[in-house]
């Protein structure tokens, strides 16, 4: 990235585009999608944004004729393509009859659904064979509209369904188009676009969070790994902190501020999503039945995303003798916006794959096989926060007390 | 929220998107139509360097018939094959998974490739397509190699894609005459991600089925040779023969814990069960009615 790292430069990005008819052409940056692109580079305002991840249709558009998400749309991915907003179909013959009767129906209060909701109902005019409730209401499920009720709405779409049917205008079949997503050409349609590779951005380190010692716990979940160790030897080794440390993929430890408390990091890698966690754990553990407790905090760098959370372990002979079974309760709650995209069965996979990966190195570790590399990023994926939280407070807690 | 910055490339054909995934450098995410990884971006769960964007490449926009194999290149829609723009060898099957995908305007730029390598566990192509025995055909500047479907899932949000590597066609067999498809997803509201998939493949004239449970915590939970959920046997009366309790104890055994949680995927696949009793015996070939 030596090229990419000299300097901040323009990474925007040339842009074609056929907006209601008109070709436009303009720069935006790669990040920015096509609805800030029509509403701040074009003044197109109807186009309106709400959830801006998909989900609640505000930004619905007709790219190359057919609804898409302008918020999941970024603009070189639509480079070429035909844009049809809400302020395009002014003389459009279905959304004028939309229009009355979205009036006639009360098919609006606010208003802020209305330009995607209009064009997603065009869609349904355009391919529902007839005026059936039920495929209205299915259809127009991911379009939100908090006034309504939806019940205007549906009675407006059906009555302009069944009057065109009446009048002998029938459904089309999603016309013959080219395969592939709408809106984006293919390698021949539009030159390939290169933007330069941004510099590498300064990545800051999160904000060490204190250990609260009384919380509630929004998710639970159990997890038993073993290990051909006995337990003595096992509990002994989660004594040593950098020893647990190092076999917990991604971990590293960072400090010891008091005897009773770690700080360290944690990389999670779940899919797509890297997340880099830095916390402080305090740690407890009991030799007469070789259990153990690791209160810890922590969040991400920037400090959007913060988890709190605890883990009880419990070493315990395991099935065959001389082999131990590690019996782990971990309860964790995690806010921001990997807690709005997380689901905790994720997580709870993603720990069950680093746990195994854990196992696996401790019982190497206990076997005198050389540790594995410390820290960096183990290509161990799954729901980011979660997971480290837990791992981190894991590996804290062995460090209580050292030998 | 809007995304960290970026930079974008699309390039034209496959040989050089294949040279700049080997290449470039720092965190490179490869993206289709942009239905997962948008909103990943825009939360900025997810901040690569460099985003590639691969619906440039014509060969991926692509369907194909080989022999009774429809090989459906990685940036086909879901509306592609909702709209029938694709052939169908699964008597309509993949057509009415499609209909029921997330949003219409979801549809319209989600693409098959992009869903498999997001593997969401609760999306409908990760269960359904392992149901049907898919293959992907992987490749990257060093050669290309196909894995079943199965394999290729690893886990929640977890591919067996080696660095430099990426999904370029899916292959799925056809549905044969006898063969009896049931798919059913539950959602407690349209388009979200499922709550639990149930989906069969049985074949009762030989005797073998193929029976996968769908949005669990993981990789989709694959029985291969699902007879043991039949009482031993898998013949015309599989409706008849399904045995909840088996497949409850199928579900304890992988590890689900929650008993409500283990109701709702036994029901879910009983209902794909009887659902594929009645497409064997008077086919329904309407889509779906989701629009």
């Amino acid at each position: 990235m030596s090229a990419a790292s000299t300097a901040r430069r323009d990474t925007s990005l040339s842009l074609e585009l056929m907006v209601n008819g008109r070709a436009r052409s303009l720069r935006a940056e790669p990040r920015t999608h096509l609805a800030d692109v029509l509403r701040d580079g074009l003044d197109l305002t109807g186009t309106h944004l709400g959830c801006e991840h998909g989900v609640c249709g505000a930004c619905t558009v007709l790219l190359d004729g057919e609804p898409a998400r302008a918020c999941l749309t970024f603009s070189g991915a639509c480079a070429g393509a035909e844009v049809t907003t809400i302020e395009g179909l002014d003389d459009d013959a279905i959304a004028a009859e939309l229009r009355a009767a979205f009036n006639r129906e009360h098919a609006l209060q606010c208003g802020y659904c209305t330009p995607g909701m209009l064009i997603a109902a065009r869609d349904l005019v355009l391919r529902l064979p007839e005026a059936d409730e039920r495929r209205i209401r299915a259809g127009l499920s991911g379009n939100l509209c908090r006034c309504t009720g939806y019940v205007g709405i549906v009675r407006a779409v059906r009555g302009v369904i069944a009057e065109r049917r009446a009048r002998g205008i029938g459904p089309t079949t999603g016309g013959h188009r080219g395969l592939g997503p709408v809106g984006a050409r293919d390698g021949h349609g539009v030159a390939a676009i290169r933007s330069p590779v941004a510099h590498a951005r300064p990545v800051s380190e999160p904000q060490v969070v204190q250990v609260v010692e009384d919380f509630e716990a929004a998710h639970r979940f159990e997890q038993i790994v073993t290990v051909a160790h006995p337990p003595e030897t096992v509990f002994a080794l989660f004594g040593n902190v950098e020893a647990v440390a190092a076999c917990l993929p991604g971990a590293a430890l960072t400090g010891q501020p008091a005897p009773d408390t770690v700080e360290g990091a944690l990389e999670v890698r779940i899919g797509p999503i890297a997340a880099r966690f830095r916390g402080r754990a305090r740690l407890t553990r009991d030799a007469e039945t070789l259990t153990g407790r690791i209160l810890g905090a922590g969040s991400d760098a920037g400090g959007r995303s913060a988890t709190q959370g605890e883990i009880r372990y419990r070493v315990e002979p395991g099935a065959a003798p001389g082999t131990a079974r590690i019996v782990l309760a971990v309860g964790y709650t995690l806010k921001g916006p990997l807690a709005q995209f997380g689901r905790p069965g994720l997580v709870r996979d993603l720990a069950g794959r680093i746990g195994a990966d854990f196992a696996a190195n401790l019982g190497a570790h206990l076997s005198g096989a050389p540790a594995p590399a410390p820290a960096g990023l183990n290509p161990l994926r799954l729901l980011v926060k979660m997971l480290t939280a837990s791992l981190r407070r894991r590996l804290a807690a062995s460090g209580a007390r050292r030998p | 929220m809007k995304p960290a910055p970026f930079a974008y490339e699309r390039p034209g054909d496959l040989s050089a998107l294949l040279a700049r995934l080997a290449d470039a450098p720092g965190r490179v995410k490869l993206m289709a139509g942009g239905q997962s990884l948008g909103p990943m971006l825009n939360l900025r769960l997810v901040e690569p360097d460099l985003v590639l964007d691969i619906t440039g490449v014509p060969e991926l926009r692509r369907a194909a018939i080989e022999g009774d194999t429809l090989v459906l290149g990685a940036c086909v829609t879901h509306a592609d094959i909702e709209d029938g723009r694709v052939p169908d060898v699964t008597k309509g099957a993949m057509a009415r998974v499609a209909s029921a995908i997330a949003y219409r305007p979801v549809r319209n730029r989600g693409t098959l490739g992009g869903s498999l390598v997001h593997a969401d566990p609760a999306a409908d192509w990760v269960t359904s397509l392992v149901a049907l025995g898919a293959e992907v055909e992987l490749a990257s500047a060093s050669g290309r190699r196909r894995l079943a479907l199965d394999a290729f899932v690893t886990g929640a949000l977890d591919v067996a894609l080696a660095p430099g590597e990426m999904l370029v066609a899916v292959r799925i067999p056809g549905l044969g005459p006898g063969i009896a498809w049931g798919y059913v997803k539950h959602c407690s509201k349209i388009g979200e991600f499922a709550h639990a998939i149930g989906a069969v493949r049985l074949d009762p004239g030989a005797g073998h089925g193929r029976v996968v449970i769908g949005a669990v915590e993981g990789a989709p939970l694959l029985v291969p040779e699902a007879r043991h959920l039949f009482g031993g046997r898998i013949g015309p009366d599989f409706a008849d023969r399904f045995e909840a309790a088996a497949a409850d104890a199928l579900l304890r055994e992988a590890g689900m814990t929650d008993a409500v949680a283990r109701h709702v995927h036994v029901t879910v696949l009983a209902r794909a069960v009887a659902q594929a009793a009645t497409t064997l015996f008077a086919p329904t070939r309407t889509v779906s009615e989701a629009a």
